[in-house]
């Protein structure tokens, strides 16, 4: 009897002690180093950036949550060895996934950007730049910032292929920056996503103090003229037009453009309201919720906590920086060879960066602190979808250079 | 479809890249700023009447004219007399205790069943 009872209690401490070692509590102390604690705080901050002062919470907030569950030790809800070296191994995934690697799979094959670029071409009305396609260069002098910050990326140690998705920041669009990433350089997935959406968070803080200095008071108070009424035939054809022109040039940029005009042309077509309205809501809250917690869990201490992250914040922010003079630049070159009538207010240049609608709305708020008369919001909504799709020409010719 | 087969990076290969790329993104961009002109004259040779001012007077953002103003007053006069008092449309019901009694009694109600001697 009394050696029952001691075999027995050997074997409840036994469980017990095992049972303890297999919790995450243990490995706080067994598997944690300090990069963790750091991360899980980091996870906590953004988190509070995004309930308490609401900077892009759709996606901050998941992308936090995602990575303060890939940091707590024991969860094993993603695995960075599944993915290693930029592609899946298959002949371990199903054996070792966790329910995050599963998600992350959407991110990996290119899926969630596109889904995303379905529901934000249901959600853009491009009747301002149909009725200004002058918009377009706007559009295109902003992704300067792409380029100088590609170059900077090199000089300061970066590869080719890392320095054109960390460039790809300063087209100020989410599934863009992501869905290059992904293909480019996926250890930078992490980084590169809360940069681009903290900065994009951030167009009202960083892009005013540029605008103000590239611009004089004249320039600022400058009104213009009424946007011509656009026809739903002309909305109808312009998706079709734009999809057909940039796939067959830019095939690379094909499934963003495609997936964007899309969208647009279920909004536009008007027949098929179910869809539409699928796409901006259901499908869009769906896919955001997977991108976010799985960008976010990519973000462990190894991939996050190093001077390559500090480098991208900084870059990131040059990024932004050389889109917004570009846009602005451009404008003001243009208003040289324009009539006095159809003059361009240059704030509008600066919206040309993308960020829809933060950066236009900027602009309206710049225009209206120069004169409270002027409203240039549906004039800075041009550039604004025209940055849209000049980011993802950009990053269709960095895929086709680099990838 | 790559377009590159550059095994050795360099400072060269870079500058280039990034000056084609820039251009190629003005090229595609300018080429639809070209299209979506040509576009905008078809739809403006079709609706002359829609594109142009009804007086062939440029409209300058910030002025309206004394038709406009009498057309959104009227529009704020209906508006506001259509208004009517908001009731509160929330309906609640409240539960009320009652003391047993036998005449409002469930199981005194239902016949009971035949009880065999």
């Amino acid at each position: 009897m009394g050696n029952l009872l001691t075999s027995g209690s050997d074997f409840v401490s036994e469980s017990l002690l095992k049972f303890v070692e297999s919790t995450g509590v243990a490995g706080f102390f067994t598997q944690m180093g300090w990069g963790s604690v750091v991360m899980l705080g980091v996870a906590c901050f953004l988190m509070y950036l995004a309930i308490r002062h609401k900077f892009e919470p759709l996606l901050l907030f998941t992308i936090a949550f995602g990575m303060l569950l890939t940091n707590l030790p024991g969860a094993d809800l993603y695995h960075t060895e599944l993915f290693e070296g930029g592609h899946v191994h298959w002949d371990i995934f199903v054996a070792n996934a966790g329910l995050l690697d599963y998600l992350y799979l959407g991110v990996k094959l290119g899926i969630y950007p596109c889904l995303i670029f379905v529901g934000v071409g249901a959600m853009t009305d491009f009747g301002p730049l149909i009725a200004n396609p002058k918009s377009f260069l706007l559009g295109a002098a902003a992704q300067v910032g792409i380029f100088v910050t590609f170059l900077g990326a090199y000089a300061l140690g970066f590869t080719p292929t890392q320095a054109g998705s960390i460039g790809i920041i300063g087209g100020a669009d989410g599934p863009t920056a992501i869905y290059l990433t992904s293909m480019l350089s996926p250890e930078l997935l992490g980084p590169i996503a809360v940069a681009a959406y903290s900065y994009m968070a951030l167009v009202p803080v960083i892009q005013p103090p540029i605008m103000r200095l590239l611009t004089t008071e004249k320039e600022r108070k400058i009104k213009m003229r009424t946007l011509r009424p656009v026809s739903k035939l002309e909305r109808i054809l312009f998706p079709i037009i734009i999809a057909v022109i940039i796939s067959l040039l830019l095939p690379s940029a094909a499934p963003l453009i495609g997936c964007l005009m899309l969208g647009n042309l279920m909004k536009e077509c008007g027949v098929v309201d179910r869809l539409s309205k699928t796409v901006q809501n259901e499908l869009m809250n769906i896919v955001v919720i997977f991108l976010g917690l799985t960008v976010g869990a990519t973000a462990t201490a190894e991939a996050f906590l190093n001077f390559r992250t500090l480098g991208i914040l900084v870059l990131g922010v040059v990024a932004f920086c050389m889109g917004t003079a570009g846009g602005l630049l451009l404008a003001k070159l243009m208003n040289l060879f324009c009539k006095e009538e159809n003059k361009i207010n240059p704030l509008i240049g600066s919206a040309g960066v993308s960020a829809v609608p933060m950066a236009a709305r900027v602009s309206q708020t710049e225009g209206q602190k120069a004169d409270p008369s002027n409203y240039l919001l549906m004039h800075a909504m041009g550039p604004n979808v025209a940055g849209v799709v000049g980011s993802a020409v950009a990053a269709g010719i960095l895929l086709s250079f680099l990838g | 479809m790559k377009i590159l087969i550059v095994t050795d990076w360099g400072w060269p290969e870079m500058l280039w890249v990034a000056l084609i790329s820039i251009c190629l993104v003005f090229f595609v961009l300018v080429l639809l700023v070209g299209v979506m002109k040509c576009f905008g004259l078809v739809f403006a040779r079709r609706q002359p009447s829609v594109a142009a001012a009804p007086s062939g007077r440029v409209v300058v953002q910030g002025q309206v004219h004394e038709e406009e103003i009498a057309a959104i007053a009227t529009a704020l006069d209906l508006y506001r007399s259509a208004m009517h008092d908001r009731e509160s449309e929330v309906l609640t019901i409240l539960s009320i205790k009652r003391a047993y009694s036998p005449w409002n009694s469930k199981i005194h109600g239902l016949t009971q069943l035949p009880d065999r001697k």
